[in-house]
Order: C-alpha cells, then sequence, then structure tokens
C-alpha cells in the first residue's frame, strides 16, 4: 500500500550545519525554536560544477572569525567564512605541477583551532594528506586586501606511507598527532611537531582456515578528545577495531558491523561511544568499552553513509550519504529528529556550534514565532522560553555571555534528561515495542523448552 | 452476577437488533423479489443460476451505458449553450491520494540538470558516444535463458552476447572497459528461470539490480509480431523521483538515442508503484473514415483527436515480446562489487518498527502520483492507452525532448 498520509518528524533542536556534495554546493540548513524546529535550507553557496566536488571539510568555529575548509576535487582548498561563504583565499593543494589534481585527490584536511606558531590571529594552519601519501603542513597568512591572496607562511611536506593509498586521515582533539590508514596501509600515528611516525598497527593473524584478509581500511578517529592514544577504525570488510597505542599494535577489540564497508565513524564527547556507519545505510552506536552494540539508528536510510558529525553540545548527531538526505538523530533515543533532501550525493556534514549563540529571532519569521510557541505549548510546558534569553544575552556583553556559557557546561549534562522528557511519547511507543519483542522472546524460550522436553 | 446478567442483557440486546436487522434484509428481499428481481445466489440450479446472473450483468452495464450517455448528452447541451459542462467526478484512487515526495525531480531544478550533465550516463545520453552492450549470464544458464537473451538482443541493438563461462564478474567488466562498451546486463537464472537482471554502467556506471519476474517470451504471446532491424523508440513513463530518474537514465543509455522512427518500433518501460514493466510493440497509424455519428461515446474522443471530423487516426498496436515485469532490489554506487560496494539504495523491508515507519517501508521509491504531472482531465491508467497515446500524440516527433520523458506522459 503506497503512503497516503504525511509523516510527521519530531523536529530537532536548534542548530545549525553545512553540508557539502559532489556538485561541489555548500547547503546550510538551519533549524529555529526550542522543540520541534523543521530544518531547513536556508542558503546554498557556489555554482554547480562536478570539477569542484567536495572532498574534505573542516571547521574552525571559535567565536571570532570562524573558517571553514574544503577540499576540492580540482586540487584547491578553499578556505571561507562558515557565516556567509565569502571565500577568503584559496590554496592549491600540490606544490609541484608535475602531480595532477585528479589522481592525488585529498582524503584528510584539518584546519588547526589552536594557533600554532604564536603569530598573528589573521592566520591559520592548514593540515592536509593526500591519497598518495604526501600529507602536508602549511600556515597561512591571510592578507588584508580583499581579494583573497594569503602567503604561505611556513611549510612542511612529508610522504606518510610508500606504497598503498590513504583513504582516512584524521587529527586528535590536542591536534598533536595525526593518524592514517588505507588499503595496504595499516593504521599509524605520526608526531606533528616533528613529523615523526611514533605507532603502527600490525596486520592481525591469519584465522583459522590461514586466510589473511588485506589491510583495507575505511575509516578511522580517535576514541576521546583528550587522549590520542586510542583509535577506532573500520576496515573494507566490516569489522571495527579499537587500538590502544599504549598498550599493543594489534587490535584490542575488534568485532564485525553488517556485511558492507563501513565508511564513516564518528566519535562521542563522553570518550567511549562511537557512531558507525556501513556502505549499505545502517547507521549504529557502540559502547567501545566492551565493543557491545548500543543500538540501531533505525529508519529508511537506504544510501551508504559517507559522514557523521557529533553535534558538541547538543545530544544529536547528523548523518549522510549517497542517498542525499541529510539526518538529524538523537542519541539517547536513537530516534529520527528529522531528514532533509538535499539533491545531492552528499560527502560531508559539520555542525556550526556558534549558531545556538547567535541572534534566533531576526531569521526567524513572525508566523515562524508563533508555530514554535504552539509547539513549545504542545511538547512541555516547564520548558524555559530560551529564545528570548538569548536575544537579551546577545544585546548585552561578552562577560555575561561567558558566565552564560559557564551555566551552559554544567547545563550540559541535563540536556539530555529534558529531552528525553519532551520525547516520552516515543519513549513509550518503544517500551511497547519492547514489551511485545520480549513477549515474543518469552514465547520463542518456551518453544524451545517444549522442543529439547522430548 | 450481575455481570454476567449485564452480559446476557446485552446479548438480548444484540440478538434483538440482529433480528430486526435480518428481518429488514428480509424485507427488502422480499421486496426486490416483488419488483421482480431475484438474487442469483438464492437459485440452486446452476444453468439457471448462471443465466440470471448473466442477465444482471448485462441489465447493469445498459444502464451504465444509458448513464454514461446522458452525461454525455448533457455536457454537449451544456456546450451548445455556452455553459460550464459539470466537472466530471475523478475517482478516488491509491494512485491519486497518494503523498507528494520532496524528491520528485522538478522541471526547473537546475541542480538537477548540472548533476545530469555531470552523471555517468551523460556521454551517452548527450550523443556522443553510441551505446554497445554486453549481454552475458550467470554461471548457469538453459532453456528460458537463452530464449530470453536471444529476444533480448532483438530488443536492444549494438548488443553482444558472451558466454559467460567461468569468468568473474569484474573480470568481465574490466573486458568490457577494454572493449568500449557503455553497459553490461547480467541475466541470473534460477532453476532454469530468468529472475534477476543486472544492468551496470560502464566503467563507472552505477549497478542496478533487478528482481525479474511474469517473464514472457515472444513465442507465447498470442498475434505477436517480428521486430525489424530498426533502432526502436523508447517510451520511460513515471521515472520522476530523484531514484527514478537516475534509473531512467540508466536505462536510457542502453538504447541508441537516435531512434528509426520509420521502424514503428517502441519499447516501453513503465513504472508503477515501484514495478517496472517492461513491454515491446510495433505500431502503426491507419487513418479511417469516422462512421457517421453511430455512437455518441465516440464522439468526445473524436473532437479531442482528430481536427478534421471525417478522418480518425487510429494507432494500433502489435505486441513483439518479450514482456516482463522488473522491481529494483539496489543501486549500486560504481561497478559490481558485493564485498566493498557502496550501495545508492537498498531495498530495507522492515525499516523501523514504529507504525507510521511501516508506512513508511511502502512508499514508492521510483515514481510518486501523477498529481502534478498529470494534464488536466485524468485519463485511464492503462499501459496501452498510454503507449497509444504517445504515438498518437508525439507520432513522429522525437520521444526524448529535453525535459519530455521523465515527466512520462504529458499529452
Amino acid at each position: 500500500m503506497p503512503r497516503t498520509t504525511t509523516i510527521e518528524c519530531p523536529g530537532c533542536p536548534p542548530l545549525r550545519a553545512l553540508t557539502f556534495d559532489v556538485l561541489g554546493l555548500i547547503k546550510v540548513i538551519e533549524a529555529h525554536g526550542k522543540q520541534g524546529g523543521v530544518p531547513k535550507v536556508v542558503e546554498r553557496w557556489f555554482e554547480p560544477d562536478t570539477s569542484k566536488c567536495v572532498l574534505a571539510a573542516s571547521i574552525n568555529d571559535r567565536k571570532i572569525d570562524p573558517l571553514l575548509a574544503v577540499a576540492r576535487k580540482s586540487g584547491v582548498i578553499e578556505v571561507c567564512s562558515p557565516i556567509n561563504g565569502d571565500v577568503r583565499f584559496t590554496v592549491p593543494n600540490v606544490s609541484d605541477a608535475s602531480l595532477r589534481a585528479e589522481d592525488d585527490a585529498v582524503v584528510g584536511l584539518h584546519l588547526f583551532s589552536r594557533q600554532k606558531l604564536e603569530l598573528t590571529s589573521r592566520s591559520c594552519t592548514l593540515f592536509t594528506c593526500t591519497t598518495k601519501g604526501n600529507a602536508s603542513m602549511r600556515s597561512i597568512e591571510i592578507a588584508d586586501s580583499p581579494e583573497g591572496s594569503a602567503s604561505v607562511g611556513s611549510s612542511r611536506t612529508w610522504s606518510v606511507c610508500a606504497s598503498g593509498n590513504i583513504l582516512c586521515s584524521k587529527v586528535d582533539g590536542s591536534e598533536n598527532y595525526a593518524l592514517f590508514g588505507g588499503k595496504g596501509v595499516e593504521v599509524n600515528m605520526w608526531d606533528l611537531e616533528n613529523c615523526t611516525k611514533i605507532w603502527a598497527a600490525k596486520s592481525p593473524p591469519k584465522n583459522s582456515l590461514d586466510m589473511f584478509s588485506p589491510t583495507w581500511f575505511t575509516s578511522a578517529t580517535f576514541m576521546s578528545k583528550d587522549d590520542h592514544r586510542k583509535i577506532v577504525a573500520g576496515t573494507n570488510n566490516h569489522q571495527v577495531r579499537l587500538y590502544d597505542i599504549s598498550a599493543q599494535r594489534r587490535p584490542v577489540i575488534s568485532f564485525d558491523f553488517r556485511e558492507t564497508p563501513i565508511k564513516a565513524i564518528a566519535e562521542d564527547l563522553d570518550g567511549y561511544t562511537v557512531y558507525i556507519g556501513n556502505g549499505s545505510g545502517d547507521l549504529a552506536s557502540v559502547d567501545m568499552r566492551t565493543g557491545k552494540l548500543l543500538g540501531c539508528f533505525l529508519g529508511k536510510c537506504s544510501g551508504s553513509i559517507r559522514s557523521i558529525a557529533r553535534h558538541p553540545e547538543l545530544p544529536v548527531i547528523a548523518s549522510c550519504g549517497l542517498d542525499s538526505y541529510i539526518r538529524i538523530w538523537d542519541i539517547k533515543t536513537r530516534q529520527l529528529l528529522s531528514a532533509v533532501f538535499l539533491k545531492q550525493h552528499l560527502t560531508n556534514v559539520v555542525f556550526d556550534s556558534n549558531f545556538a549563540d547567535k541572534e534566533v529571532t531576526p531569521l526567524a519569521d513572525p508566523p515562524l514565532n508563533t508555530k514554535q510557541i504552539a509547539n513549545e505549548n504542545e511538547v512541555s510546558d516547564d520548558e524555559e522560553t530560551l529564545p528570548v534569553k538569548r536575544k537579551k544575552a546577545s544585546k548585552k556583553d561578552e562577560g555575561i555571555k561567558k558566565k552564560k556559557k559557564k551555566k551552559k557546561a554544567t547545563k550540559d549534562s541535563e540536556v539530555p534528561e529534558e529531552n528525553e522528557e519532551s520525547k516520552k511519547g516515543a519513549l513509550k511507543e518503544k517500551e511497547g515495542s519492547k514489551k511485545l519483542k520480549s513477549k515474543k522472546r518469552s514465547k520463542r524460550s518456551k518453544y524451545e523448552i517444549v522442543d529439547d522436553a522430548p | 452476577m450481575g455481570r454476567k446478567r449485564k452480559a446476557s442483557e446485552s446479548e438480548a440486546e444484540d440478538a434483538f437488533e440482529k433480528e430486526k436487522e435480518n428481518e429488514e434484509y428480509r424485507n427488502k428481499q422480499q421486496q426486490k423479489k416483488k419488483a421482480g428481481e431475484i438474487v442469483p445466489s438464492m437459485i440452486r440450479n446452476k444453468e439457471r443460476r448462471s443465466e440470471v446472473h448473466a442477465k444482471l450483468k448485462h441489465q447493469k452495464k445498459v444502464e451504465k451505458r444509458k448513464k454514461i450517455q446522458a452525461r454525455d448528452a448533457a455536457e454537449k447541451r451544456a456546450l451548445e449553450l455556452g455553459e460550464e459542462p459539470q466537472p466530471r467526478s475523478v475517482p478516488r484512487t491509491i494512485e491519486n491520494t497518494r503523498e507528494l515526495d520532496e524528491t520528485v525531480c522538478k522541471p526547473d531544478d537546475e541542480e538537477l540538470f548540472a548533476g545530469n550533465d555531470a552523471d555517468e550516463f551523460s556521454v551517452v545520453l548527450k550523443r556522443e558516444g553510441t551505446p554497445k552492450v554486453l549481454i552475458t549470464t550467470a554461471r548457469f544458464n538453459s532453456t528460458r535463458g537463452p530464449a530470453f537473451i536471444s529476444e533480448l538482443l532483438s530488443v536492444i541493438p549494438n548488443a553482444h552476447y558472451y558466454k559467460r563461462g567461468t569468468y568473474d564478474l569484474k573480470k568481465i567488466v574490466e573486458y568490457a572497459k577494454n572493449k568500449d562498451f557503455t553497459s553490461i546486463i547480467v541475466v541470473h537464472t534460477n532453476r532454469r528461470e530468468p529472475d534477476a537482471l543486472l544492468i551496470m554502467g560502464v566503467p563507472d556506471g552505477p549497478t542496478a539490480h533487478f528482481k525479474l519476474s511474469k517473464l514472457v517470451l515472444r513465442k507465447d504471446i498470442k498475434n505477436h509480431g517480428n521486430p525489424t532491424s530498426h533502432k526502436p523508440e523508447l517510451v520511460l513513463t513515471n521515472f520522476t523521483t530523484r531514484l527514478g530518474h537516475r534509473i531512467g537514465r540508466l536505462i536510457q543509455s542502453i538504447f541508441p538515442q537516435d531512434p528509426n522512427f520509420r521502424g514503428r518500433r517502441v519499447v516501453t518501460f513503465h513504472n508503477q508503484r515501484d514495478f517496472i514493466f517492461f513491454r515491446h510493440h510495433r505500431y502503426i497509424f491507419e487513418s479511417k473514415e469516422s462512421k457517421e455519428n453511430n455512437s455518441e461515446g465516440k464522439k468526445a474522443k473524436d473532437a479531442k483527436l482528430a481536427k478534421a471530423p471525417q478522418e480518425k487516426v487510429v494507432a494500433r498496436l502489435q505486441e513483439c515480446g518479450p514482456r516482463f515485469t522488473l522491481k529494483l532490489i539496489s543501486l549500486q554506487h560504481g561497478t559490481f562489487d558485493t564485498k566493498g560496494g557502496e550501495y545508492e539504495w537498498v531495498h530495507k523491508r522492515n525499516a523501523s518498527p514504529r507504525v507510521s515507519d511501516t508506512l513508511y517501508a511502502f512508499l514508492p521509491n521510483l515514481y510518486v502520483s501523477r498529481k502534478w504531472t498529470q494534464a488536466e482531465g485524468g485519463f485511464s491508467c492503462n499501459l496501452l492507452w498510454n503507449i497509444a497515446l504517445n504515438c498518437l500524440f508525439r507520432g513522429l516527433e522525437a520521444f526524448f525532448g529535453e525535459e519530455g520523458w521523465y515527466l512520462g506522459t504529458r499529452c
């Protein structure tokens, strides 16, 4: 039976996400309203052009002068503003012209948030890694002229691997170390200070059939922000492995997830949960302390997941991929909050965490406002009318802002609870289904007993 | 006790009501009988029963015709008087009450066209290269498999059959890349019956995996024709969503983009609720002298079709097999790779336990209501009728207008 009624999604908290697609477009998705805001595409930057397909993106969402770096297929890295999409400057990816940009695509890109070399505030440091294993660190001085010319201050280039293709590369939270892995390349870690390899994984032993599975890492991430020693990596033969570089060179935990390659891995803020997405659109969260699956994110997600992003404050994650939807999920209930169709195959998604601090009311239209209020009334009565407060805060000094931030930090732990409250209905539903399941299970067990008895 | 009593009381009431209803029903029946109508199911003799049934059916038919005639007459009168005729009631169907999907391709979407210009099929579809198709089978192939392939070879121009042998499919893909093939079709046979079709774009096109069912070969079709070697015209209907659009382009890239309209051969892929129906026809235009107003029912059609009232052009169809139905199972990014492949779309059965999502699971993926593609006045969804309309209205014009084909029948 075809669907003849609309499907309501619960809506998501106010957030702002940027997505990047194969046509080189950047789309900005914003959701307004405290609860049940419907995310919409508010802006679209750049013109569609396949040669400008976005390969990697990195955001530095600091309070003042945030930056967004975008690596394109044509071999340039554009650094633009995540607020209005103006390109600040472009940097060529490969320094020597002999290499063609298409052959040596960028796989890893990181925009340093820390001021590395104690330069002026108008500089930034870029870390890139290409498929062939050419890693480079460049600090770039932004000229004040509006043309967007930039001078490369200092740059260091080194080769990470002799053979094979790098497919994933990541920089850790303290920004001192980077990891690399790929097809034919075991996961290895480099010290970015002095460009030395400090650790490399060892391939797992042959299995009982004396078969050796070829090395093929498709995604990797650091487990927590302040600890660079634990790495989670996903392989092409659907394995998820946890490496601890202080313990051993072989994986500490290794388990299978479904039947298609693990295409995206993202870590949670708590330091032990990771989100994994695979080639057939399955998304799940896993507790890496035990290697146990916490649960799958159920929904009609049917295309390969290319990127997962965790919101730095709110308890939501966003996933995007070849089904050209960006989906926003609640991490506690693992429920789909909303999905936006973006027409193209998406390659990356990032969150702009500063959005909540920004003005909300001027962007929202008056009818939307009323809707918000209605929604709030529906959802919960004890909910504070935060948008108004925020408006006041934005007018006041920065000092107050900071205070507020501190408050927020303390509140952070409360936020999920609130959310849970608001989704009691959904929970109840879930409980109902669980009950059913348990009933079924009990039945099954009875049957089993019956079977065993004779 | 009390409860029991209540229960019995309510039962009694129910029984009473039922009796009442029954009585009413009986009364009605009797009235009917009195009016001379006999319910055929009450007759025990089969011959008599069927006789009466046939009679009733005929009566109904006559009544319906009368009703239609009266409506047409009223319409005509209204037109003559210069009034607005009463709007015809459109039947409410599942198809036209379906929810609109946000993934439906719109003709004014520049992103869509930019995406089209850059996708894997653009080389063939912009006529920069000619399609060349490699047809092969699964490891085992017998009985209906080879027969089906020989018919496919006659349907698809520039198709070459290669024996599968013991080659890996990935090796075959490599071979096809070297030999400048543009697509590969793999017919999978199970229990001597073709049951799946793999259509692959080469060198980097997507891989679509279809379930194949209801296969009828040419020789099993009554009054079938034999196709000529002309390049066929292609009709793709209802490939409206983004996924459907992509599948449509994949199918389109198998066939040459410059059909010989002299050949009057038409290949149809008709999508209805995610099932893709394949038909292959020959058509002919026949001009008939229209009869002198003997049937009023055809008048409306006359006014619609022919400008000259004396001459009526009729498109006649002859089917020349095969006939089959496809259903998409998965669409894979890149060429065939079961282990490391990334899927653009996979059919997931029970995606979610929630009720609303179980409905969601049945959401059509290729095709959504023709609500907005529909022209004025709902016409029959009949497949043959669609084809006939296509042939008539587009006639010798190209079927592949820039935006025409994916909007389906817009005539």
